[in-house]
């Protein structure tokens, strides 16, 4: 037992200071968290700036861009599995974990956001199917595909732990994670239904069917599609990004300059569609789907959170779109790692626009914008989620085989 | 080094996971958890049921019948079929109300600390008594006094018939139309009686600022007349200051410079005299030569009203068949001169509509209870009353008494000497509140007695639809008691209960149609409201009323606190309205923070609500907030406005005309 | 089967604000009770009694501004068929906690309900409210409770039902008195009963001889719906639209002779 605590300290000691500091903060948010969280969920939602007008706030936003970054995952997969882009290889651990973490912490959030966290379960025993088991409720539809995906992405995830170098060494768990390894494409072609569908549901169908809400509805589904386009766009870059970060930590190269390449072609060319489906989204919502409710389009866009939003979001699509589709700039480290992030806002920045403005629209005429201002029990279980993802996937990337290029190198060596 | 820590790991996390194991199957304290958790997510209070049935009572305070649906012994639910008003549907929070005074209280701390401890019924009565004898003993009768609230006509009457009997003239009455309405009758038509308008009848109404749809006079009634004006075509037009709903509900609504109402009564007066030749009915103000102050241009001057909106007033006024002109600005809280009930009171006079079908009468309250007892003590009690004119005047310029009995009122809260009514109860050696809940006057007090609800009042239909709660009496029935344990008063109260009263009081309407017109009193009030313009203070300060809210007694209930709109109290601040122009000028916007300040001190702090409902330099103010002390429910919710207004006493009423208010914002 | 199809009418030309209609409305309904509640957002209430002005929407000053109240419940939305009734809020549940009845109210099972607010972000007219903290009655407040209505939890999401218990009370006296006939049944809400100058009236939209027909109330040119601009298109417009969405399709109506009045509760089109 001592060595372990032993342990502990020695590896404490041989962080630097910045690191240090780091993990306090980091470990200080999750604390913070545990502590809104036990309030929340004992004492009930009263303490956010959620209300009756502003149904849903800051963890709404989260899940939605957790599950759209997140599906980064599914594309990757997609890509490598089902289309053989053997290249992303070296970064389908660290896409598959961060899958895995946006998708927990959706559930968590979710779990948060419901009034009655208790009965969260009456989703799988008491599910809004329609006629001829079509669900007839987006969030039916998103529990069950989420969670189908969770599990999808916990079969992908645990080879990760288990290629771990004492771990590999018994037997049962070497051949457990083999044939798991083995069947990764199914697992990928399964996860890119699910995710395909709660893409879609979560981040554009759950808002477009509310025919009552002219800041939302759209026929067709077309926002339903444009989320998962926008999922496949902003979440390559994400999964770009983050290893990039890691990249920059670790002062290491944590896979070969071409697999993030490679990922970042695809990105820049999901870009392009998204980009002009999104234009097309906005030019429908302002000629056609708007006017039919006797609103006009731009009295939609404003409050705190319109047309500004709205701009920023086409405005920081064009970063990846310039950068990403040309060899030359893609190819220089400080542009891809800009336009990554900035790829990675402009997906944010869409799920802000939805849930932000659209609850702050005036339902009467009579009614100004409405106004939301976060608490800091709000404030708190969002950024120490984030705060747990980021020491998880800390601890993978440093004691866990995340980057298999890391390990290939040092046996080079 | 690592095989050791896997070990290590290993031993940890098999050890938590057994030992859980464990200690569920020994202790079922993680299951007690849970249930636990269950419950506090997911608990709900389940009501008791009981069998249904209906009982019959009435609201005293509108006089619609109410059907009350019971759950067994449980009264749930008030049913007023499309009548009453906003009183009927509170009556099961009043009820039920957990800060219900339940037994007589008698105080334990110092003078107004508000701590007190519960006595016997006849340790109370007895006490009290005691000092009514203590006080008759050494002659001084007209030590004793009382203040009684409008809710209970019954204990009112026994109140002022216990005072005679010890031999105090000090009843005096908490401010309200009748009260105001009864001095002005009292000048004018030497009678003794309330104002009462033929409203069904009427063909054309105009009001001087009388809310007649948010409060004002007999809800319900109200209401009703509402339906019989939309039937018959009635022209109704309303003369005030504010946007209010009356003014939108009007047929045409005249908006004037705040205050002035008194001058565009006299503007139209000046017409109807000089332009349609109604002089003849009334003499004295046609040959009184300060009429000419009101020609239309001048008036339109002092009322921002133009002189051919003027000229159209008087003109449809003097030509409709069943016109009637309403004095008694605001709502449920009533605030008007004398003086200005005379001007309005005038337009009805001069078109001969006194005492006719359509016009107004006098509402004279009839008494039945026979003549009082009075021995040598109380003859020179009375001898010896230097009486008040009104509340106000006693609050302010009163004798202090040495007993002073406050009947279901709540002086200190609705009085603009209402805290140096505070200071002045610390020195009184006895205060008797009769009251239903703590509010700000009982809580001074010496003894509160709990006094009944009105679904524990006998009535006319039958029992009482619960019986009385707790300890809790008709007030009626306290004041009998208390009148019956005085030797040498007991005689003049041979009733046994509060019913027996009420069968005996009642009022009659009359076709009184003399008026003398008290020219001295128009002048001086004249004069003040001139006065009180010239203010060097920017700003106009005016009350206006929620109807649920009406006079602050009602903020004690939670579902009336529900029912209050953003424009009026949000956020636990109370919002001002002020004309967006006036706010450029003054450097405030909307939810802006600001204090009132007027000559008399300033209020807490209010949010300022922009709205072209109220007219520029002017800032209206909801009434009935503010309350210092009167339940956890309605204490310290905005501002009592009433602290801050002017309170110049009316020399007739003896109750101050708070209603308009020079002010600065700050 | 039913055929009635509750509905309600409201003259606002009548109403006074007097609030009668929302603390009947609390008191049936068992509104939970604070010591504050001023946090209007979050409020829970079913009835909510809004204060409509001129001022600012229709730039009148003071002098011609007007002020009406208008009191807004649940419209029981029956989107655009009302035969197979399509509420924007219905669908979206995603644990079956809302229903539309046969006779079109919207019903809500509160211990079903698991909070997630997806109905509250689907209602177009704020009808549905979330129960933000767990629902009080102090003491003796507990007495006045009607044991017809349950008390929700914390965490849930309430509206306004028509007060559709009564009408179970009312039809389960009919039927001990022998009635067969469940269309014969007739009840009236507590808001609608408590309207002391009957500005609220109730009734089947089917039938001729309710107060709240609804074909003639369809004519009325007092007549208009919350937020419902679509009823003032020309009729081979309104059609248009109709082909392409759904519309809530209000029940209740309302109704005023104020021009400004109709154009700013029936929505947004002049703006």
């Amino acid at each position: 037992m001592n060595t372990f605590t032993e342990c502990i300290k020695n590896e404490w000691n041989s962080f630097s200071k910045n690191t240090k500091i780091a993990l306090a903060v980091l470990s200080a948010l999750v604390f913070f968290f545990v502590v809104f969280a036990i309030q929340i969920l004992f004492w009930g939602l009263g303490y956010t700036d959620m209300n009756n007008t502003f149904a849903m706030g800051l963890w709404i936003i989260g899940d939605l861009g957790f599950v759209a970054l997140g599906g980064g995952a599914f594309f990757t997969g997609f890509m490598l599995y089902i289309f053989r882009v053997e290249k992303l290889e070296p970064l389908i651990n660290s896409t598959v974990l961060i899958g895995f973490m946006c998708y927990l912490f959706t559930f968590i959030l979710l779990v948060f956001d419901i009034g009655q966290p208790l009965r969260a379960w009456f989703g799988y025993t008491y599910p809004n199917w329609g006629p001829n088991l079509v669900p007839q409720s987006m969030l039916t539809e998103v529990v069950w595909c989420l969670t189908l995906y969770f599990l999808v992405l916990c079969v992908e995830l645990i080879p990760i732990p288990l290629k771990h170098k004492v771990l590999d060494k018994i037997p049962v768990l070497h051949y457990i994670g083999h044939y798991l390894h083995r069947l990764m494409w199914i697992m990928a072609a399964v996860g890119t239904f699910l995710s395909f569908f709660h893409q879609g549901s979560l981040g554009g169908g759950m808002w477009d069917v509310l025919y009552g809400k002219p800041g939302w509805w759209r026929a067709h589904h077309q926002f339903f599609f444009l989320a998962i386009v926008g999922a496949t766009a902003g979440g390559t870059c994400f999964m770009i990004m983050v290893p990039k970060i890691a990249e920059r930590i670790m002062k290491k190269e944590v896979a070969p300059k071409e697999s993030f390449w490679t990922l970042a072609r695809i990105s820049g060319v999901m870009f392009i569609f998204y980009f002009l489906f999104r234009v097309y989204d906005v030019y429908t919502m302002a000629v056609r789907y708007v006017p039919i409710a006797d609103r006009r389009f731009i009295d939609l866009l404003g409050g705190y959170y319109g047309l500004w939003v709205l701009a920023l979001e086409l405005l920081l699509c064009l970063v990846p779109i310039a950068i990403l589709n040309v060899k030359k700039l893609r190819e220089q480290e400080k542009f891809l790692f800009g336009a990554v992030i900035c790829g990675v806002a402009a997906i944010v920045f869409s799920k802000i626009g939805v849930v932000l403005n659209g609850f702050s629209i005036p339902n009467f005429p009579w009614r100004e914008f409405a106004a939301y201002n976060p608490t800091i029990q709000e404030w708190g279980i969002m950024l120490g989620s984030i705060a747990t993802m980021i020491l998880i996937y800390w601890g993978f990337a440093a004691y866990l085989p995340l980057f298999p290029h890391l390990h290939k190198e040092e046996h080079h060596r | 080094m690592k095989k050791i820590e896997r070990k290590d790991f290993l031993k940890v996390a098999g050890g938590a996971v057994a030992g859980g194991i464990v200690g569920t199957t020994v202790s079922f304290a993680p299951f007690d958890g849970l249930q636990w958790l269950v419950e506090w997510t997911q608990d709900q209070y389940r009501p008791e049921g009981g069998e249904e049935k209906f009982r019959q009572g009435v609201c005293p305070a509108c006089g619609t019948n109410i059907s009350v649906r019971m759950i067994g012994d449980r009264a749930v639910k008030v049913e007023t079929s499309n009548a009453g008003c906003s009183v009927c549907q509170t009556l099961i929070q009043q009820l039920y109300h957990p800060e219900r005074i339940q037994r007589p209280l008698k105080r334990v701390g110092g003078k107004g600390s508000g701590r007190f401890a519960p006595v016997d019924w006849n340790e109370a009565v007895q006490d009290i008594a005691n000092k009514i004898k203590e006080l008759r003993a050494q002659n001084k009768a007209q030590a004793v006094a009382a203040i009684n609230g409008s809710g209970n006509a019954a204990a009112n009457a026994l109140v002022e018939r216990l005072c005679a009997a010890i031999g105090s003239g000090h009843v005096y009455n908490e401010a309200s139309l009748d009260e105001l309405a009864s001095a002005a009758v009292r000048v004018s038509q030497n009678a003794d009686g309330a104002l009462e308008y033929d409203f069904e009848n009427a063909s054309y109404v105009v009001s001087f600022g009388a809310r007649l749809f948010e409060g004002w006079g007999n809800q319900a009634r109200m209401h009703r007349v509402l339906n019989t004006w939309k039937a018959n075509n009635t022209t109704f037009v309303q003369i005030d200051a504010l946007a209010t709903r009356t003014a939108s509900l009007a047929s045409k609504w005249v908006p004037v410079k705040p205050g002035s109402e008194i001058f565009l009564a006299m503007g139209i007066a000046y017409k109807l005299i000089m332009n349609y030749g109604k002089g003849g009915n009334l003499p004295e103000l046609a040959r009184w030569n300060g009429l000419n102050d009101f020609a239309p241009d001048k008036v339109s001057e002092l009322t921002g009203v133009p002189a051919e909106k003027i000229d159209e007033i008087a003109r449809e006024f003097a030509n409709a068949p069943r016109a009637v002109a309403v004095a008694g600005r605001g709502g449920k809280m009533v605030s008007s001169s004398v003086a200005e009930i005379l001007a309005v009171q005038c337009l009805n006079k001069l078109t001969g509509r006194m005492g006719v079908p359509g016009g107004v009468f006098v509402k004279a309250k009839s008494n039945r209870l026979g003549a009082v007892a009075q021995d040598a003590v109380a003859r020179a009690g009375l001898q010896a009353t230097r009486k008040a004119k009104g509340i106000d005047d006693f609050i302010k310029n009163g004798e202090k008494p040495e007993l002073l009995f406050i009947n279901e009122a709540n002086p200190v809260f609705t009085s603009v000497y209402g805290l140096d009514l505070a200071n002045k109860l610390k020195e009184i050696p006895m205060v008797v509140a009769i009251a239903t809940l703590r509010n700000d006057t009982a809580a001074l007090a010496d003894y509160i007695l709990p006094a009944t609800t009105i679904l524990e009042v006998k009535t006319s239909r039958g029992d009482a639809v619960v019986a009385p709660r707790f300890f809790a009496k008709n007030a009626a029935d306290i004041v009998l008691a208390i009148a019956k344990a005085v030797e040498g008063v007991a005689q003049s109260f041979p009733w046994s209960g509060h019913a027996d009263v009420a069968n005996l009081i009642g009022a009659d309407r009359r076709p009184l149609a003399s008026f003398t017109l008290n020219l001295d009193v128009l002048r001086n009030g004249l004069e003040g409201v001139q006065k009180r313009m010239e203010s060097t203070l920017p700003l106009a300060l005016i009350p206006y009323e929620i109807p649920l809210v009406g006079n602050g007694s009602s903020l004690a209930l939670p579902y009336v606190l529900k029912g209050i709109g953003r424009e009026d109290y949000a956020f636990e601040r109370m919002r001002v309205l002020v004309n967006p122009e006036t706010a450029r000028t003054l450097g405030v916007g909307e939810n802006s923070t600001v204090k009132i300040r007027s000559s008399r001190g300033k209020t807490c702090r209010v949010n300022v609500h922009l709205s072209k409902t109220v007219a520029p330099n002017t800032v209206a103010v909801a009434m009935g907030f503010g309350h210092r002390d009167h339940t956890k429910y309605g204490s310290d919710k905005g501002a009592n406005p009433l602290e801050i207004m002017t309170a110049d006493i009316d020399s007739e009423s003896g109750v101050a005309d708070w209603w308009y208010t020079r002010v600065n914002l700050s | 089967m039913m055929t009635v199809r509750w509905g309600m009418s409201i003259d606002l030309d009548k109403c006074t604000g007097c609030g009668a209609c929302q603390v009947a409305c609390m008191q049936e309904n068992n509104m939970p009770i604070f010591e504050e509640d001023s946090d209007i957002p979050k409020r829970v209430t079913f009835l909510d009694l809004m204060k409509v002005t001129n001022d600012y929407e229709r730039g009148k000053n003071y002098g011609e501004v007007q002020v009406a109240f208008v009191p807004k419940m649940c419209m029981q939305c029956s989107g655009n068929d009302p035969q197979n009734p399509h509420p924007p809020c219905v669908s979206v549940c995603p644990v079956v906690a809302t229903d539309v009845g046969e006779d079109g109210v919207v019903s809500q099972i509160w211990s079903r309900c698991i909070g997630c607010r997806y109905c509250q972000a689907a209602c177009p007219y704020e009808a549905r409210v979330f129960n933000w903290w767990k629902p009080r009655y102090e003491s003796d407040f507990k007495k006045g409770l009607n044991p017809d209505v349950s008390v929700a939890s914390r965490g849930t999401v309430v509206k306004c039902t028509f007060c559709s218990h009564i009408w179970k009370r009312e039809r389960d006296k009919a039927i001990a008195q022998g009635e067969k006939d469940i269309n014969k049944v007739t009840y009236t809400p507590a808001c609608v009963s408590a309207c002391p100058t009957g500005a609220i009236v109730f009734g089947d939209l089917n039938n001729p001889n309710s107060p709240v027909y609804e074909t003639r109330l369809k004519n009325d040119p007092r007549a208009v719906r919350m937020v419902h601009s679509i009823d003032h298109q020309p009729e081979d417009e309104r059609q248009r639209r109709l082909r392409i969405k759904e519309f809530p399709n209000p029940k209740v109506y309302y109704l005023s002779s104020q021009k400004w009045l109709r154009d700013i509760i029936s929505g947004f089109q002049n703006s």
